[in-house]
C-alpha cells in the first residue's frame, strides 16, 4: 500500500512535470518534483521499501527523460543510499534542514548526471549552465517544505490504511484487550 | 558495546545491500546495450502516455479558449492577409506542379530511377522532457501506426528530430537540439557539408574547414547523407562564424528553423529500412 501510494504520487508528478510545467514561463523553470520525492523517500522511509521506490521512480524517469536508459535509476539509488546513511548519523529530516538538503542533493545529482552522461557519450558534451541549475535549485528550495508536508500527509494516509486493515483482521481470544 | 556492534552490523548490511543493488542495475544497463525500451518500459509509457494525452487535451482546450476569445481583435486583419497569401501560393503551386510533371517526364526519358516520397504521418506532442539536460518529447503515435526507431520527424518549418523508442501507441523523439543528436547537413549556397549537433537550444555546425566560405545568414539544409533525413529539408540559418587560431575547423552557430519551444504538431516521415536498425 505504501509503495503503491508513492508510485501513484510519482506517476502524477511525472505527468504534471511533462505536460503542464513546460507551459510555464522560462523564469519559473521546471521544478523537478520527482527529485524532491526521491529525497523525501530517502530521509523518511526504511531502506528496503525506499530503495525499491527510488529504483522504480528512476525507471519511470528514464522513460520520459534523457537518452541513456539506466542513468536515472543509478543516480537516484546512489542519492538514496547517501541520504539514508547521512540520516542515520545527522538530523537532516528536520524542517529547517529540508530546503538546504534539497539544494545540496540537487547539485549533487546534477553533477552525477553530468559526469555519467559525459562518460557514456564523450562526443555529446552536455552544457553545464550555472544559471539554469541554480534557478532550479532555488525553486526546489522554495517548494521543498510544502511538498514534504504533502508527502507526509500521503505517507500518514498510507500507513493509516495499513493499520486499519490490520485492525480489521479477526483476532483470537478477547479482542477487547488493548 | 552491544549497541556499537549492532550499528556496525546495520551499516554493513546497508552498504552490502546498496552495493549489490547498484551492481545489479549497472549489469542490467550494460547488458541492455542497445538502449531500447523493453516490455516494462513500453507498458509504463503506454499507461503514463494516456495520462499525458488526457492532460494535454485539457490544457489545449484552455489554451485555444484563450487564443480564440482574446485574440479576436487581429483575426479579421489576419484573415484578409491570409486570403491574399493563399491566392499567391495557389498560383505558385500550379507552376510547381507543371515543373514536377516536366521533371518526371524527362527523368523517365533519361532512364533515371524514380523514388516516390515516403508516406507521412501527423502526430501531436503529449509530453516534454522534464530534465534540464536532455531534449526529448513524447508523441501520440507508436509501433501500431508503423512508427519505427530512426524515422525522421519534421514540421513545415524544418527538421525536428528522430524517433528513439516506441511502444504500441506512443513514441519518444530525440530533438535535433539535444547534444546527442547529429545530423548531416550542407550549406545551401556553397554546398559545403558538415554535421550539426544540438547544444540544448541552438545548433553547432561542425567539421567545416577554415578555407570554406561561410557567412552569417547562410541557409542550412539536410544533405540526405546517412539515409535518415531526405535531402533539402530546412535546418536553420548561420548566426555566427568564428575562426580560431587553433584547429582545422570553423565554429559556426546555427539558429534552428524550428522554434523548439513552440512545437505542437509534427510530421513523421515513414521511411522504410532506416539506418538506425
Amino acid at each position: 500500500m505504501l509503495i503503491f501510494s508513492f508510485i501513484l504520487l510519482g506517476t502524477t508528478l511525472l505527468t504534471i512535470q511533462t505536460t503542464i510545467f513546460p507551459m510555464l514561463p522560462a523564469w519559473m523553470g521546471n521544478p523537478d518534483l520527482l527529485f524532491l520525492l526521491v529525497v523525501y523517500i530517502a530521509i523518511r522511509l526504511d531502506i528496503f521499501p525506499g530503495a525499491v521506490l527510488a529504483l522504480l521512480i528512476g525507471l519511470l524517469m528514464d522513460i520520459f527523460a534523457g537518452v541513456f536508459l539506466g542513468l536515472y535509476p543509478v543516480i537516484y539509488l546512489l542519492l538514496f543510499f547517501l541520504l539514508q546513511g547521512l540520516s542515520r548519523h545527522l538530523v537532516i529530516d528536520e524542517t529547517v534542514h529540508q530546503a538546504p538538503l534539497a539544494v545540496a542533493s540537487y547539485l549533487l545529482a546534477s553533477s552525477g548526471i553530468y559526469i555519467f552522461a559525459t562518460i557514456l557519450a564523450p562526443d555529446a558534451s552536455l552544457t553545464w549552465s550555472w544559471r539554469d541549475i541554480l534557478l532550479s535549485a532555488l525553486i526546489l528550495a522554495v517548494i521543498a517544505i510544502p511538498f514534504y508536508q504533502l508527502c507526509s500527509g500521503i505517507h500518514n494516509l498510507a500507513l493509516k490504511g495499513i493499520k486499519n486493515r490490520a485492525f480489521l483482521r479477526s483476532k483470537s481470544g478477547n479482542r477487547f484487550l488493548a | 558495546m552491544r549497541k556499537r556492534a549492532k550499528r556496525t552490523r546495520q551499516i554493513k548490511a546497508l552498504l552490502l545491500f546498496g552495493v549489490i543493488l547498484v551492481l545489479v542495475l549497472m549489469l542490467i544497463v550494460a547488458t541492455v546495450g542497445r538502449q531500447e525500451f523493453n516490455a516494462p518500459h513500453k507498458l509504463a509509457l503506454e499507461v503514463i502516455g494516456k495520462a499525458q494525452s488526457g492532460v494535454t487535451v485539457v490544457t489545449d482546450f484552455f489554451t485555444s479558449f484563450w487564443d480564440d476569445y482574446i485574440a479576436l481583435l487581429d483575426v479579421r486583419k489576419e484573415n484578409l492577409r491570409l486570403r491574399q497569401e493563399v491566392k499567391k501560393f495557389r498560383a505558385t503551386n500550379n507552376e510547381y506542379r507543371e515543373a514536377v510533371a516536366t521533371n518526371v517526364r524527362l527523368s523517365k526519358l533519361l532512364g533515371l530511377k524514380e523514388t516516390l516520397p515516403p508516406p507521412t504521418l501527423t502526430t501531436r506532442i503529449v509530453g516534454k522532457d522534464p530534465s534540464l539536460w536532455f531534449r526529448t518529447v513524447i508523441i501520440d503515435r507508436g509501433s501500431s501506426d508503423g512508427v519505427k526507431q530512426g524515422m525522421p520527424v519534421v514540421t513545415v518549418e524544418g527538421i525536428v528530430g528522430q524517433i528513439m523508442s516506441s511502444s504500441p501507441h506512443y513514441a519518444k523523439v530525440l530533438l535535433a537540439s539535444d547534444p546527442n543528436s547529429a545530423i548531416d547537413v550542407l550549406i545551401q549556397n556553397t554546398r559545403v557539408q558538415g554535421i550539426i549537433k544540438g547544444d540544448g537550444t541552438d545548433f553547432q555546425l561542425n567539421y567545416v574547414l577554415k578555407n570554406c566560405a561561410v557567412t552569417e545568414g547562410d541557409a542550412i539544409v539536410t544533405s540526405g547523407l546517412g539515409g535518415v533525413f531526405p535531402k533539402g529539408l530546412p535546418v536553420g540559418n548561420v548566426t555566427r562564424v568564428t575562426k580560431s587560431r587553433r584547429g582545422m575547423f570553423q565554429e559556426i552557430s546555427i539558429q534552428p528553423a524550428v522554434d523548439f519551444t513552440q512545437i505542437e504538431h509534427l510530421i513523421i516521415i515513414m521511411k522504410e529500412n532506416s539506418l538506425a536498425e
